[in-house]
């Protein structure tokens, strides 16, 4: 029996209370349906949205979305706020993948157009986009230039020819975080980021085919450029072994330096640093730099799509950037509190940025419909396009749901089936799946994942997000 | 105690662990190396044919198991190195020196079964008894 009372508040939301035994400092607010319930209680994520609870300087609630599951340390799909002047920075907060994260790119062409040449054009996506499990560079880029870009972001990839102005300005922060620091990011993850440049990586990252399928907000919509039966391609990946080695070596450092703060934590993963120390400030720069490696990376397979896309369908074929949401980052923004205007640092991890129409840092052409929101679910069912809503401002730091969340181990997923098989069954639903390993489609399957559905309807219902497109995959490209 | 298998695989909802086991502690850190480098690539096909020093430092003994796993991993993402298995050369609670041995990465002849990303402190464990040792490490893929 697990050691804590869960209670239910209302139809999406669930609490347990602060348990000063645990060295909980605040309760957990758990947003979910009974039957997602019932798959959250049977792994540790609520065990580890606890844990979140206990980090020094945690503001407000430690939250989770109805898409987590266990993760290491920190759920997966969970968000805490601390303190920015006595509050702590966790590396594990943010996780291995910095600013791992997704972008959706509509295109000129419809389904119709699409479907006679799907084949090749999945087969072209697959030679044109490397999944980055060979080594060799895609990106031209020296370590002046990546000291550059881990500064500049998208905006370095913009300038050097690999898309257009507007695609940094339709990402998250413009495509670049202040604050990045290249000399605190170390020059193995350098090394280990510079050849991957412009790369799927492989694991749940995917690039996929799609068409919208359902329109549930037809101005929101319209105002995002999408409408029914439209082709548009969504893309998940982060910054690759850049971020993973920042992640490693800050993790390691903080493992170090905890007992000079003070701070004992459940799981070492946890491993943290108070955000105003040397080791806090150091990690900060280094997670900006890597988040601005992320996107500069997701533009590079943006414009490795494009030439793609232009060998099979002609030239007049457009490719433009809805939007770019990254789900594993901590933020420094400003949110209130109690009634009071709170300075924090929002760890997300699994879990996106949805702040509500108006809000300032919000591009202007989207301004009055929210912020565009992009949740994918498993290869073989659907995607959803969001747009923040005023609850997530209320209750959950400006923050919703990053995906259907892991229902099924690797491991389980895979048993008794065969990759070829499995490619057969998605092709006869009408998805083509092609993969650099046998392992990315068996574990990636889409019963190893809860119903997506199901998940936005929940943070529909507690207006954290809106509805606005539901998106069928025809094609899909995996690592 | 006689042990057939250097390690097993551990479900984890999202990622993947291991659970390696050896007589000695230089065994228990080489079978990790082996749990790592098979649970990431297929290793038949990868010849003994060079050496690459591996070294770690930490503070206790399960943080030097993380700090080198994590060595070996950047090895072969970063430099694009095929191990078919490491050698633990001398050991000590806070250091290890160790070889790796394979060959440069060649796509046409090895192949990746996943891009792990780091190797967690998550639940991490090295437990010593009488007559072995068995560590619990999770990776994140």
């Amino acid at each position: 029996m697990a050691d804590f009372h869960l209670h239910r508040v209302n139809e999406t939301r669930w609490q347990i209370p602060r348990d000063e035994r645990r060295g909980m400092r605040t309760h957990v607010v758990i947003y979910a349906s009974d039957a997602l319930m019932e798959h959250i209680r049977k792994d540790l994520s609520l065990e580890q949205g606890i844990n979140v609870a206990t980090l020094p300087g945690i503001v407000g609630p430690s939250l989770a979305m109805p898409d987590i599951h266990q993760g290491y340390g920190f759920p997966i799909g969970g968000v805490a706020a601390t303190d920015m002047d006595y509050g702590v920075v966790s590396p594990g907060g943010v996780g291995f993948d910095i600013n791992c994260g997704v972008r959706l790119v509509r295109t000129s062409l419809a389904e119709a157009d699409v479907r006679p040449r799907l084949r090749d054009l999945i087969n072209q996506i697959f030679r044109d986009v490397p999944c980055g499990t060979g080594g060799a560079g895609f990106v031209k880029i020296d370590r002046e230039g990546l000291k550059r870009l881990l500064v500049d972001g998208a905006r370095w990839m913009v300038r050097n020819g690999y898309g257009f102005a507007r695609d940094a300005e339709f990402a998250e922060a413009g495509g670049a975080l202040e604050g990045a620091d290249p000399d605190a990011v170390s020059d193995r993850a350098k090394e280990r980021g510079q050849p991957q440049l412009g790369t799927l990586g492989s694991g749940n990252h995917f690039l996929e085919v799609q068409f919208v399928d359902e329109v549930h907000d037809e101005e929101a919509a319209r105002t995002l450029g999408l409408s029914k039966d439209q082709v548009v391609v969504l893309i998940h990946s982060g910054s690759r072994g850049l971020g993973h080695q920042v992640c490693t070596d800050y993790v390691a450092e903080m493992n170090k330096v905890m007992k000079k703060y003070n701070i004992t934590l459940p799981d070492r993963q946890l491993a943290c640093a108070p955000i105003r120390s040397e080791e806090g400030q150091r990690y900060l720069g280094a997670m900006a730099a890597a988040a601005n490696f992320a996107w500069a990376n997701r533009q590079g397979i943006t414009h490795f799509l494009r030439g793609a896309f232009r060998r099979i369908f002609d030239d007049d074929t457009r490719l433009e950037l809805v939007y770019d949401v990254c789900h594993n980052i901590a933020k420094r923004e400003t949110h209130e509190v109690e009634g009071r205007k709170h300075a924090v640092l929002v760890h997300r991890k699994g879990a996106t940025r949805a702040f509500p129409p108006g809000h300032r840092e919000i591009p202007g052409d989207y301004r009055e419909v929210g912020q565009p929101v992009f949740i994918p679910g498993s290869m073989g069912t659907a995607s959803w396009v969001l747009t923040g809503a005023e609850g997530a401002m209320r209750e959950t730091f400006g923050s919703v749901c990053h995906g259907a969340g892991r229902l099924l181990s690797r491991t389980a997923v895979r048993k008794g089936k065969d990759a070829r098989q499995e490619q057969k069954k998605l092709e006869e639903a009408g998805i083509l799946v092609r993969s650099e390993t046998r392992d990315g489609i068996l574990e990636e399957l889409p019963e190893a994942y809860k119903n997506v559905d199901e998940v936005i309807e929940v943070v529909h219902q507690a207006g954290l997000a809106r509805k606005v497109a539901r998106l069928r995959p025809m094609g899909v490209i995996k690592g | 105690m006689e042990r057939e298998e250097a390690f097993e695989v551990l479900e984890h909802p999202a990622d993947v662990g291991f659970r390696a086991f050896g007589e000695t502690l230089a065994e228990l850190f080489e079978n990790s190396a082996l749990a790592l480098l098979s649970i990431r690539a297929e290793m038949d096909r990868v010849e003994a044919r060079e050496e690459y020093a591996v070294e770690a430092e930490a503070t206790d003994l399960e943080a030097l198991l993380v700090n080198w796993l994590n060595e070996i991993l950047y090895l072969v993402d970063a430099r694009a190195i095929a191990l078919r298995r490491v050698r633990v050369d001398a050991i000590e609670d806070t250091h290890v020196r160790s070889t790796g041995i394979g060959e440069p990465f060649d796509s046409s002849r090895h192949r990746l079964r996943v891009i792990v990303k780091a190797v967690t402190w998550h639940q991490l464990k090295i437990v010593h008894t009488n007559e072995s040792w068995v560590a619990e490490v999770f990776l994140d893929v």
